[in-house]
């Protein structure tokens, strides 16, 4: 294995605020990392930083992604060499054909890597196949990007467009709220199903609820800034049971999980 | 009055022309109206934002006479397949090609005066008509109508469904810039129905400007789409005013881009005078360089039960200058009318501006009303979204700012004629700066 994405000592302020205090992550490929933790803690910002949104201010630190600067890239590049970020609130954009914003993407994508740009018929074939396999119908193709989509119906399409454009790095933000039981399992089937050795990915997540159908291989603790705790998938169990009190009452430790099977961050 | 507006007047023909008396009255009355107001100037409300200080300065003259027509000259390409064909150079009836529905009738203006055309010269006397006022507002009408001979007329017989007719229009470069004037007819019978394509694009960039009046009668059932497509030069001056008389329940439709001239004017007014009519004036205007374009759009509910929805989106790039002003006047006893008014801008630049001004007057009960007018960026948060999926940023932008006139292209209905013109908006997109 090797490590896809390093990130070290990140700090990041918004609008002038420090969000991120020194944040260390290192995720190798075909790993799925969560990041769990109360609100304000900074997980949003670590996943707009990620895809590059303006407005976010490294003050601190580095990313590299496949050995890569990562902050150098503009968004467009960081897509191309492979990141992709499922927006917590996928942006409508009326007038823009859904299917013709996901062609003219990926054709994007393949003219940066030097391959062929797919016509309207074999965008269409590869359409039909990931729509197949994430069992979702055809009805979001026709209409335009997210408008007037449903909380469900948005979430859908993102894992629809991660599908299309097989990124190296996915990063789902909060892709669970909002979402109904039955919703929430279509998404994370179509998670699992997009579970490869070359992938990576981080879940950003409030609730471990998620986590019931994406079992993660590393799960994170996410607060002030910082990750305070980074343990297997039973530590989303235990923070689902006792919330995130311990924090400061007394540390990870009060939490009773296996130590072994834990790092905790000083 | 202007140093143009005198030039103007005087180079106007002395005697009063050819044809039947009320012709030569008609032209004769014109030519006192623009004598006596001329041109429209700032001071007219209705022009406060467009000054034709440009035409004055580009030395533009009025053409007077038939010009020697040359046959090396082709008109632009139609945008889409249409039954039948109309060329018009210099203001001025060049040719006719294709084939004409029965029912339908295609003549030259000046033809149409000596042979007389039912219900030509109501039309023709109708304007100015009663709500349409006069004055130096109405100087390039009164212009076109003292120069009353070059132009078409077209008749489309009762329960005729006429498909479409293309009209395309250029003007030709010479040794000083022209004022060409121009006059469309259109008659509609009772249940008839015409699509009109009319598009003007430059052969070149001569400073010529064209000032062509579009006058229909839209008599009871018939039903009217027309479309204006215009790609002048960024030299062109361009004025046109389109005039619309609808009777009940008749349908007028309108879709109006704008995607090049250097001054252009336009102003379309329809009257539902009879219950039940229905207008749809739509628009989109892209506009970069020193480009000034300036839509103004009216809808007078006269009858009960009307219906108008005025939709227009634009886009300005560069030191681009636009004027939108939607009027709508629900007049007493025109009871139950419903009228809605949009428009929103996207400003690209800093140096671009966008005059918007919706208008609403209501007089009767019953009346459904709703307007809304915008000017903003873009959603920077969409050219995210965009970006972080591949394009780059000016795909992105490229894209949303297309997306946003594109809403007026799929208002026509037409996948292919509507496809043709988003194409041709989206070449001309102005740049983000």
């Amino acid at each position: 294995m090797s490590t896809m994405l390093k990130i070290t000592d990140l700090h990041a302020t918004v609008a002038g605020k420090e969000i991120l205090k020194g944040l260390s992550l290192e995720l190798e490929a075909g790993e799925i990392h969560a990041i769990m933790g109360p609100n304000g803690a900074g997980k949003s910002t670590l996943g707009n930083i990620l895809a590059g949104r303006e407005g976010y201010e490294v003050t601190q630190g580095e990313i590299l992604f496949n050995g890569k600067n990562l902050l150098e890239m503009e968004p467009e590049e960081r897509a191309c060499e492979g990141v992709f970020l499922a927006f917590q609130y996928p942006v409508e954009i009326p007038g823009v054909n859904n299917t013709y914003f996901l062609r003219a993407a990926l054709n994007a994508q393949r003219k940066y890597r030097g391959e062929e740009e797919l016509d309207s018929v074999g965008f269409l074939r590869l359409v039909r196949e990931k729509l197949e396999i994430l069992h979702i119908g055809d009805e979001l193709l026709h209409r335009a990007v997210n408008e007037g989509f449903s909380g469900g119906e948005k979430k859908r399409n993102e894992i629809f467009q991660m599908a299309v454009l097989e990124p190296t790095l996915a990063i789902l933000d909060e892709t669970d709220s909002g979402l109904d039981i039955d919703a929430l399992k279509i998404v994370a089937e179509g998670v699992n199903r997009l579970r490869s050795k070359d992938r990576g990915m981080i879940v950003v997540t409030h609730y471990q609820r998620l986590l019931d159908y994406i079992v993660p291989d590393k799960v994170h603790v996410l607060a002030d800034g910082r990750l305070v705790a980074t343990g297997g998938a039973d530590l989303a169990l235990k923070l689902e049971e006792q919330g995130y009190a311990w924090l400061e009452d007394g540390g990870i430790a009060t939490l009773g999980v296996d130590s072994a099977a834990q790092t905790v961050n000083p | 009055m202007s140093d143009f507006s005198t030039q103007l007047a005087s180079a106007l023909p002395e005697g009063s022309g050819s044809g039947p008396e009320w012709v030569k009255t008609l032209r004769q009355s014109g030519a006192q109206n623009f004598r006596t107001h001329g041109l429209p100037t700032r001071k007219d409300e209705a022009w406060k934002y467009t000054g034709l200080g440009a035409m004055g300065q580009n030395g533009v003259q009025l053409a007077t006479g038939s010009s020697s027509q040359v046959s090396d000259v082709s008109n632009p390409k139609p945008l889409a397949e249409s039954g039948c064909q109309v060329d018009m150079l210099d203001g001025q009836f060049l040719e006719q090609t294709g084939n004409p529905q029965p029912g339908l009738t295609v003549l030259p203006l000046a033809d149409a005066l000596h042979q007389g055309v039912s219900g030509l010269q109501n039309l023709l006397e109708s304007l100015p008509g009663p709500l349409s006022g006069a004055g130096s507002s109405f100087g390039f009408s009164a212009l076109n109508t003292a120069t009353l001979d070059s132009g078409v007329v077209v008749h489309v017989a009762a329960g005729t469904d006429a498909g479409r007719l293309s009209l395309t229009w250029s003007t030709r470069g010479g040794d000083a810039p022209l004022l060409f004037n121009s006059r469309v007819c259109l008659i509609l019978e009772p249940g008839a129905k015409l699509e009109l394509v009319e598009q003007f694009e430059s052969m070149d960039d001569n400073a010529n400007g064209s000032n062509i009046v579009v006058q229909a009668i839209i008599e009871q059932n018939a039903v009217l789409h027309h479309v204006r497509f215009q790609q002048e030069s960024e030299n062109a001056a361009l004025i046109t005013r389109t005039e619309i008389a609808q009777h009940s329940d008749s349908e007028y439709a309108y879709y109006g881009f704008d995607l090049g001239g250097g001054l252009v004017r336009h102003d379309v007014h329809t009257s539902l005078l009879g219950s039940g009519a229905k207008s749809g004036i739509n628009g989109a205007y892209l506009l970069d360089g020193n480009r000034h374009v300036d839509n103004h759009a009216k809808v007078d509910h006269v009858a009960p039960g009307g219906f108008s929805d005025q939709y227009f989106r634009g886009v300005a790039g560069g030191s681009g200058h636009a004027v939108f002003n939607t009027a709508v006047c629900v007049h007493p006893g025109a009871d139950e009318s419903e009228a809605r008014q949009s428009n929103a801008n996207i400003l690209l630049s800093t140096r671009a501006v966008v005059h918007t001004k919706p208008e609403l007057e209501i007089y009767a009960d019953e009346v459904i009303a709703s307007h809304g007018a915008t000017v903003g960026q873009l959603d920077e948060l969409a050219v995210f979204y965009l970006r972080s999926r591949g394009l780059n940023e000016q795909e992105a932008r490229q894209l949303l700012t297309t997306a946003f006139c594109q809403s007026v292209s799929d208002r026509l209905g037409d996948p292919v004629l509507g496809g043709v013109i988003s194409q041709r908006m989206m070449d001309v997109m102005p740049d983000a700066e």
